[in-house]
């Protein structure tokens, strides 16, 4: 009980703070509670079929194809893509989030994981129309033009921020005593690394694992490649 | 059912059965692991869910309404932000109340602040996309998307 208390925080917490108000203001909890209702309708809606969207993709669609339309050599049709795809959604932001998870293990780039999730969120058709219903379309094509530059600016960011770390890692390898080591926690089992480089990584029940600790300066050559594609960035040399 | 989930269900069952005759044992796999996804991230939608009707019953929609109307642009228009940040509003009640302001008398870079932080920026999910991405990526994609909302519309009060 209390395992699934902690693992559920915000859960825990949402039903916390009806209780008390069910005792203190009933007439707000009654009113939160008809909100809520249709937001959990909505859920049920969307999320099945997300899940299964996602899963298929992870079982069907190679890793290549992924790498080659949203990867870091994807150029253009990145971008392109990432756009069309969110545009296209039904849901809510959080019904984005397998999907991208998905996309992010497989070797979607940074900055096209986050242009789907904006472009999710603020400018898929289904909204557009609503919003030329209700604000005009003067309003509605002005707004989709900033944002969709917004968007571009947002995901260039993300990945200067999101990358900046492995490279820091290659710099200062020089020098260092040369241990490869796996971050388990960051780790996503995606065995990129034990299928490319054999040699030096393995993969275990819970992640990847370095087979050589000590690596002499040649072997760093060969193995920053490695460092460099783990989309987790979870390979480090000390 | 809107057009657009509709049509996502129709895509997902097509693709499904097409799974299916492929490869009955590979698709039982994904449909396992779709399982598995959702009970990871069942516990904390629900939370989130039931969180979103507590701040709304707080913050209901007309008292958004009259507080956006009656501002000035600036001050309108850094509350819209805020409050669209905090709140999570489904698209087709969220034009409305904005059209519904903008006839209030708010100014229309207050309306645009107000819906691209709705969506772009969750305070309530922020909790399940740190699960998904890792804090630093949900911090600065939020930071920076309530920036760049903000930006948006002072340009949109530029431009009309």
């Amino acid at each position: 009980m209390t395992k699934f208390l902690l693992k559920n925080k915000i859960l825990s917490f949402s039903i916390l703070a009806y209780f008390i108000l069910f005792f203190s203001m009933p007439d707000i909890a009654t009113t939160a509670i008809n909100q809520s209702s249709y937001y959990i309708k909505e859920m049920f809606m969307i999320m099945p079929i997300v899940l299964i969207l996602s899963a298929l993709i992870e079982t069907w669609v190679p890793k290549e194809t992924i790498i080659k339309t949203f990867g870091s050599k994807s150029g253009i049709k990145g971008p392109f893509f990432s756009f069309l795809l969110g545009s296209l959604s039904a849901g809510p932001i959080y019904a984005a989030f397998p999907v991208c998870t998905t996309l992010y293990k497989k070797g979607a780039k940074v900055s096209n994981i986050v242009i789907i999730l904006s472009s999710w969120a603020v400018i898929k058709v289904p909204m557009l129309i609503n919003e030329y219903r209700f604000l005009g379309g003067e309003f509605m094509v002005i707004r989709w033009i900033l944002t969709v530059i917004a968007i571009l600016i947002l995901g260039y960011i993300m990945e200067r921020i999101i990358i900046k770390e492995p490279l820091e890692v290659k710099a200062g390898s020089k020098e260092d005593k040369n241990t490869l080591e796996v971050d388990c926690k960051l780790c996503i089992n995606c065995s990129l690394c034990a299928k490319q480089w054999p040699k030096y990584f393995i993969m275990e029940s819970k992640c990847a694992k370095a087979q050589v600790t000590h690596l002499k300066p040649k072997e760093i050559k060969e193995i920053l490649p490695a460092v460099k594609k783990c989309p987790v960035n979870a390979i480090s040399i000390n | 059912m809107d057009i657009f989930t509709l049509s996502l269900w129709i895509i997902s069952a097509l693709l499904f059965i097409i799974s299916l005759m492929k490869d009955k044992s590979r698709t039982f796999d994904s449909l396992k692991k779709a399982k598995k996804m959702m009970s990871g991230m069942a516990g904390s939608i629900f939370g989130i869910l039931l969180l979103i009707g507590l701040i709304l019953a707080f913050i209901p929609p007309v008292y958004i309404e009259s507080v956006l109307g009656s501002a000035n642009v600036y001050l309108g228009t850094f509350l819209g932000a805020i409050i669209g940040a905090i709140t999570l509003i489904p698209a087709f009640v969220a034009f409305p109340l904005a059209g519904s302001f903008v006839d209030a008398g708010a100014s229309l870079v207050t309306a645009a602040a107000f819906i691209t932080t709705l969506t772009m920026v969750g305070f309530v999910t922020f909790p399940l996309e740190k699960e998904q991405f890792g804090i630093k990526f949900a911090f600065w994609r939020n930071t920076l998307s309530f920036m760049l909302a903000i930006i948006v519309a002072l340009g949109m009060g530029f431009i009309l």
